[in-house]
């Protein structure tokens, strides 16, 4: 099955005993057992079925088989967030005194969990260009236990280049770690390119009504867990084979840290996950349209969107993504006084801290999610105090187009 | 055929795959588990083309109880 047919009908055929042609949302925590017996071999692990809502709920299980199947993977863990899933991915493969290989231009959430948070339990990450894949090889250590990419960064708007730093890792004997929120299966396969694990904010455009938080983790099936430099994984390999990485998180890592995710959020978002492709053509259309009328608009200073040709990842954007340059960009009004005055300007964009809504939405990232970086750190991960960021709705675009010519009218 | 289907002798009603038994089992939920055959964990893309034959000792391992299976 292709992409469009696999969003509605992948891993879900109508239930069995009901014929509900919806995922049933099975709203519980726990599954009763008829006996002991039978609890005690689903714990063992010599027999199937589902026992707590936090490990598996066959709602948020069907989302996962969707997702697998869009992905190409082997399995898949779907989270509480996509901050979650990252979370989990960094416990599961990562111990104090390990080393993190981060582009820098990414989500400033991302940056945070991997400075702040795992700072402090002894975990350190170097940022680099993502332009600059030389020097991701040139800050790879001993401990490095994986290099972790966006596939397009948020706001940075770069795009890394995805098999080179494939190769860099599994030379190192590493997994690359993929987050592609901004792209979605619908716009590339990371796993085609070399990626190991692909992560997203189901959030964003994979829910894409702005009503559930969730996250989800892939495993591509391109790394060899009996191979790799985790002990615990290694050895759970030869019971779990290629599962041995989800495995150990299902068993251990999100079972601990509690990362599920509610039945009725991924109900949403499979809901969501219906319309993915025809949404995601949209957005991108609608985001190259909107590119190209602000980069001949006198008002506005910079534009900077992986679809134009003016952007030095064009080629790798219409390499990777299939011709396409995602439905996220931004552009700059020479100072913050103007991207605030455009803001307070716009009549159909909303302003708010999300991205991959059917509606256009308008940020300041300066002020916002980047305020707690200083201004060095934030030109280095690509923000600066005149950018607006927009992420381009499926609204009719003479209507996106009209209202922020309206709102530069007044900037 | 007869089969040693984690440790328990099973009569099985035609699967001639592990695909084929793993539907037969009404394993609902294949990617949570992985098969042994004979001592050696498969891969998944295979499923569909490993024959079984009389006697194979299968293991099913599944991830779903939420005990930590490297205890």
């Amino acid at each position: 099955m292709k992409k469009h047919t696999l969003a509605i009908h992948g891993g879900y055929a109508p239930d069995a005993e009901t014929g509900a042609t919806a995922p049933p949302i099975y709203q519980t925590i726990s599954f009763a057992y008829q006996t002991a017996e039978e609890l005690s071999e689903v714990f063992a692990g010599t027999a199937p079925g589902h026992v707590y809502t936090r490990i598996t709920n066959p709602t948020p299980y069907a989302l996962e088989q969707r997702l697998t199947k869009l992905e190409g993977g082997v399995g898949s863990l779907v989270c509480s967030s996509g901050m979650a899933a990252i979370t989990c991915v960094v416990a599961g493969l990562l111990r104090t005194g390990d080393h993190v290989l981060s582009t820098a231009g990414i989500f400033g959430g991302t940056v945070s969990l991997f400075k702040n948070t795992f700072g402090r339990f002894g975990v350190e990450t170097t940022f680099v260009d993502a332009a600059d894949t030389e020097e991701l090889a040139n800050n790879l250590r001993k401990n490095t236990k994986l290099i972790f990419v966006e596939t397009i960064g948020n706001p940075r708007m770069d795009v890394p280049d995805i098999p080179a730093i494939a190769d860099l890792a599994h030379q190192a004997g590493i997994p690359l770690v993929v987050d592609s929120t901004l792209t979605t299966p619908i716009l590339i396969q990371p796993k085609n390119w070399g990626a190991d694990i692909v992560v997203h904010s189901t959030s964003k455009f994979i829910n894409g009504h702005g009503n559930s938080i969730g996250g989800a983790i892939i495993d591509t099936g391109n790394f060899s867990w009996s191979d790799g430099p985790f002990e615990d994984i290694r050895e759970l390999a030869k019971k779990a084979g290629q599962l041995a990485f989800l495995a150990q998180l299902r068993n251990l890592i999100y079972r601990d840290l509690g990362c599920c995710p509610a039945p009725f959020n991924s109900f949403l978002t499979l809901t969501g996950l219906e319309t993915l492709p025809g949404r995601m053509d949209r957005h991108c259309a609608n985001a190259q349209q909107l590119a190209e009328f602000l980069q001949k608009h006198p008002k506005v200073c910079w534009v900077n969107y992986p679809g134009l040709p003016s952007s030095p990842f064009y080629a790798r954007a219409q390499k990777l993504f299939d011709g396409r340059g995602g439905g996220l960009l931004t552009f700059g009004l020479g100072n913050r006084n103007a991207a605030f005055g455009f803001i307070n300007a716009t009549k159909l964009a909303q302003n708010m801290t999300n991205l991959g809504d059917a509606k256009t939405l308008v940020l300041h990232p300066a002020s916002t999610i980047f305020h707690e970086f200083g201004l060095d750190e934030q030109k280095s991960m690509g923000v600066s105090e005149d950018m607006v960021r927009v992420s381009v709705g499926i609204e009719d675009f003479d209507d996106i187009r009209d209202d922020f010519a309206q709102a530069l009218a007044q900037t | 055929m007869k089969l040693s289907i984690n440790g328990k002798e099973v009569e099985t009603n035609g699967s001639q795959t592990v695909t084929e038994l793993l539907k037969e089992q009404k394993v609902k939920w294949p990617d949570m588990v992985s098969v042994e055959l004979n001592g050696t964990i498969l891969k998944r893309e295979t499923f569909a083309s490993t024959k079984l034959t009389e006697g194979d000792k299968v293991e099913f391992l599944y991830f779903m109880g939420g005990g930590c299976v490297t205890n």
